[in-house]
């Protein structure tokens, strides 16, 4: 790369932890004036709209809201960090939400249509389905990438539109609620069915369960076997080969395991936020997720409050885009800035820059 | 008489990363026409000095001039604007480029379109002139280690270096490659450059250089002109006690072979035919050296016997178990140890050292029950073995990859001694490769010993006298077969130098 005259580049050697979190700190921030700067541009008062996303981590029910809307970015985040310390570039998170919402209702639909599976215990079972199919869903490029060295990228990018496409099908067609006047819509889930039958809102079930799967998480890659050589794979592939680890068994269960969480994503997203299946049900959870899992430096606890924060400007979107009557592109702006941010925290902690003149 | 110009001075340089003060006001000057030797122990600080003087690292005191001049040195960019080269212990070429588009990446002054004419006849001139064989042309993945080296020195010398550094050069190199590497450091002297050369080992030092400058941790303690010192002085000079001798002992028992091989054939990287038909039988309580030029298949056939490579025909026993094709997580459950010739490349960097140790081990009851790792005992463990084999590291909790380049060498070793309790067979490539004088008579007096224990030991090394002083008997290879086989008793550096070109070894005998 050719850089203008007094501008140079040089690497860095490593950062303490904190010095490196006031740098993400920082760079969030200025990604807020830069948003405003773009406001502005816009015609919009930056000041209200600020105050806006601001006030929506301030009372307790939007607050709420902020954690319902984080739940599927959470959790497919939590997924994602397994798999980008697998260095297992897995951009598929969006369908594998999709293939949960998909397996969730059609637990639910062979309850209500076929009466197989007893109340008590439908919510475990549309968990474990999402669970199971979303992880399903993300075996394929594994095994791709396991056995025929292909790179995970493309086919994970290409299965989202085929879930999306999927699940369109069907409440377009066999799923399409008889009485729903032929809008594209399940039948609604019966309270049971919905994660806000516990403490009457499903952000209370919502942050539990991903508590206590980022409380796995964090076990399985820094205190299990499994978690050492997924992490020893993602370092070093011949290394891995070297100390007798099966990279293709490593990749399988690790892909397994984050598009499952994703799945489980799907799950809250249709019977905590929705109650139903319809189509576009997430409008690109699984790629926030991505935003998501950098911001927390792949850390599952961070994980947690980055999605919240997440969900929190969703949340301020919507109130921005009814009060100021901006598009909802305008809150796509807002994370598409902070994402750069990120990422140009990233370099600085990574590169030193200086300039002479 | 003058005394020639002083190429380089550093001055009081000291540089000190999280935990470690890698140089302590350290001064080092390099004379126009000099071939100057950088000594020390590993982790002294050596290559932080040259990586410093290369631009790599900024030092926190200190002052550098070259020629004569005072300088700042904010990356390689201005290096090499200076005149400086640096050839380092790994190569950075594109395997799938020409040696021409491997040197020009990079280089300034090339112009928006490249006249490869121009540039192939300016490198063949200086491929001439030092006598090489390579061709500007060939791609880089076909070239011997030493010719890739060769490529590197070219990079330094077309870019105009008159200072050239050469970190560990003959680590990577064959007897023969080293021969030739000298010529052409004399002759660049003898041109009027100024060469420093890190190397271990103190009879190469001895032979090529005109001055050398020992260092101890992080402190350069002298320099003198290589005539007016010895080999001797040397090591009581770098590790500030003397050393004893490894004495050679016969060997312990026989009986039973521990592992055998028959009728090997393996494949290379390539698919082509690296191994023909090879048998050996190993036993308990024996070293076996393997002799060979590097690429007659003697790589291929160590990673066989460690269940890394498949064989394409053959059965491998080990203790009387077939083990042909089971994967590699089997021999290291049987006790199978491999000490790798590229230590670096079997090391998950950005993981700790403790991490590290136990890259192999972590499946052992002694580190884990059923699916956890216990990672107190680990970083216990990992402490103590850290202390024994001498790793010079902040604590286990550092990254692996801020190590040393000979301190990873360590490390390894460490880890595949410390494999399991019941260690049947040790394969060791290179073991000594860039470890210190002292280190490497710690690791040859542990391969011993694990001999005395009854291990089964498999020694590939380039360097005949290791060879010869640590092994029970010695197999040739040539071209992936064995061309002759010696007992202890019938070790003879020319019999098996012929054997390593390829004659027989019945035709030596005769
Ligand atoms: N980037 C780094 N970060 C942290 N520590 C480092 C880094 N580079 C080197 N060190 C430490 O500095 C010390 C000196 O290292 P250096 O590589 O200069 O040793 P050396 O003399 O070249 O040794 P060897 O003979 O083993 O190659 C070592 O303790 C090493 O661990
Ligand atoms: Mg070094």
């Amino acid at each position: 790369m050719r850089l203008p005259r007094g501008i140079r580049i040089e690497r860095r050697l490593e950062l303490p932890r904190r010095t490196s979190a006031a740098l993400s700190a920082v760079f969030i921030l200025l990604s807020f004036l830069v948003a405003s700067a773009v406001f502005e541009m816009m015609g919009v008062n930056s000041v209200r709209t600020l105050s806006t996303v601001v006030s929506v981590f301030l009372s307790p029910p939007s607050l709420l809201q902020a954690v319902q809307r984080g739940l599927p970015i959470g959790l497919a985040a939590l997924g994602l960090s397994i798999a980008f310390r697998m260095n297992f570039w897995n951009i598929g998170a969006e369908g594998q939400i999709y293939m949960g919402m998909f397996a969730a209702t059609g637990m639910v639909l062979i309850h209500a249509y076929y009466g197989l599976i007893p109340e008590p215990l439908l919510m475990l079972s549309m968990v474990l389905a999402a669970f199971i199919v979303g992880g399903a869903y993300c075996l394929l490029p594994g095994f791709l990438r396991g056995r025929l060295d292909v790179n995970e990228i493309l086919p994970t990018l290409m299965l989202n539109y085929v879930a999306t496409l999927f699940v369109d099908f069907l409440v377009y067609g066999p799923w399409r609620d008889p009485q729903g006047f032929s809008f594209p819509l399940s039948i609604p889930f019966p309270q049971y069915a919905r994660m806000d039958s516990f403490l009457g809102h499903s952000s209370y079930l919502g942050l539990l369960i991903m508590v206590v799967i980022a409380f796995l998480v964090y076990g399985l890659m820094q205190r299990t076997t499994l978690g050492f050589e997924m992490r020893v794979v993602g370092q070093n592939l011949e290394a891995a080969r070297y100390a007798g680890i099966s990279i293709f068994r490593t990749l399988l269960i690790g892909s397994f395991i984050a598009g499952g969480l994703a799945g489980i994503g799907g799950f809250t997203l249709v019977s905590g936020l929705i109650g139903r299946l319809r189509p576009r049900a997430s409008p690109g959870y699984g790629y926030t997720a991505i935003i998501v899992a950098f911001l927390a430096g792949l850390n599952p606890w961070l994980i947690i409050p980055a999605a919240v924060f997440f969900g929190g400007l969703l949340v301020a979107g919507e109130t921005i885009q009814a009060a100021l009557n901006l598009p909802f592109a305008a809150v796509q702006v807002f994370q598409a800035i902070i994402f750069i941010m990120i990422i140009v925290a990233e370099f600085i902690k990574r590169y030193r820059v200086s300039i002479r003149i | 008489m003058e005394s020639p110009e002083k190429l380089v001075e550093m001055r009081s340089i000291t540089k000190r990363f999280p935990g470690v003060l890698a140089n302590d006001s350290a001064s080092f000057t390099l004379l126009r026409g000099e071939v100057h030797a950088l000594l020390g122990e590993n982790g002294a600080g050596k290559t932080t000095l040259m990586n410093i003087l290369y631009g790599l690292y900024t030092p926190d005191a200190g002052e550098i001039f070259v020629r004569g001049r005072r300088v700042q040195i904010r990356g390689p960019k201005d290096a090499i604007s200076l005149g400086i080269g640096m050839v380092h212990q790994q190569f950075r070429l594109i395997p799938t480029h020409t040696v021409a588009e491997n040197i020009i990446v990079g280089a300034r002054d090339v112009g928006f379109v490249l006249r490869f004419g121009r540039i192939n006849e300016r490198l063949s001139e200086l491929i001439k002139y030092y006598g090489w064989s390579i061709s500007p042309t060939s791609k880089v993945w076909q070239l011997t280690a030493g010719e890739k080296q060769q490529v590197e020195i070219l990079k330094a010398l077309y870019r105009g270096a008159e200072i050239l550094i050469l970190d560990e050069p003959t680590s990577v190199l064959t007897p023969q490659e080293t021969v030739v590497l000298f010529q052409t450091l004399r002759k660049m002297a003898s041109q009027g450059l100024g060469v420093v050369l890190i190397s271990h080992k103190l009879d190469e030092v001895m032979a090529v250089s005109d001055r050398v400058t020992v260092m101890r941790r992080g402190r350069t303690i002298v320099t003198k002109p290589t005539r007016e010192t010895n080999q001797r002085e040397l090591a009581f000079l770098m590790v500030g006690r003397e050393l004893s001798e490894l004495e050679a002992r016969p060997m312990a028992a026989g009986g039973k072979p521990v592992l055998e091989a028959s009728g090997l054939q393996i494949l290379d990287d390539k698919g082509l035919l690296a191994v023909k038909n090879i048998s050996l039988r190993l036993f308990r309580g024996e070293i076996l050296g393997v002799a060979g030029v590097s690429g007659n298949g003697q790589e291929e056939l160590i990673e066989a016997l460690v269940g890394l490579r498949k064989v394409r025909a053959g059965k491998i026993l080990l203790d009387g178990v077939e083990m042909t094709n089971r994967p590699s997580a089997d021999f290291i459950r049987e006790g199978v140890a491999y000490i790798p010739a590229e230590s670096l490349r079997y090391t998950a960097a950005d993981m700790t050292v403790a991490e590290n140790i136990i890259l192999k081990s972590y499946r052992n009851r002694r580190f884990s029950k059923r699916i956890f790792i216990n990672w107190k005992t680990v970083y216990d463990e990992a402490g103590k073995i850290i202390k024994d084999f001498n790793i010079v590291t902040p604590s286990p909790f550092s990254k692996a990859g801020n190590l040393s380049g000979g301190n990873i060498q360590r490390l390894v070793i460490a880890r595949e001694l410390n494999l399991q309790d019941n260690i049947k067979v040790i394969v060791a490539a290179y073991p000594s490769k860039g470890l210190d004088v002292a280190s490497t008579e710690f690791v040859q007096r542990k391969l011993v010993e694990a001999r005395e224990k009854g291990v089964g030991i498999i020694l590939l090394s380039e360097d005949l006298e290791e060879l010869f002083l640590l092994s029970d008997r010695i197999i040739v290879m040539y071209r992936g077969e064995i061309v002759g086989e010696l007992p202890r008793q019938q070790f003879d550096l020319e019999k098996v130098g012929l054997m390593m070109t390829g004659v027989k070894g019945a035709e030596v005998k005769a």
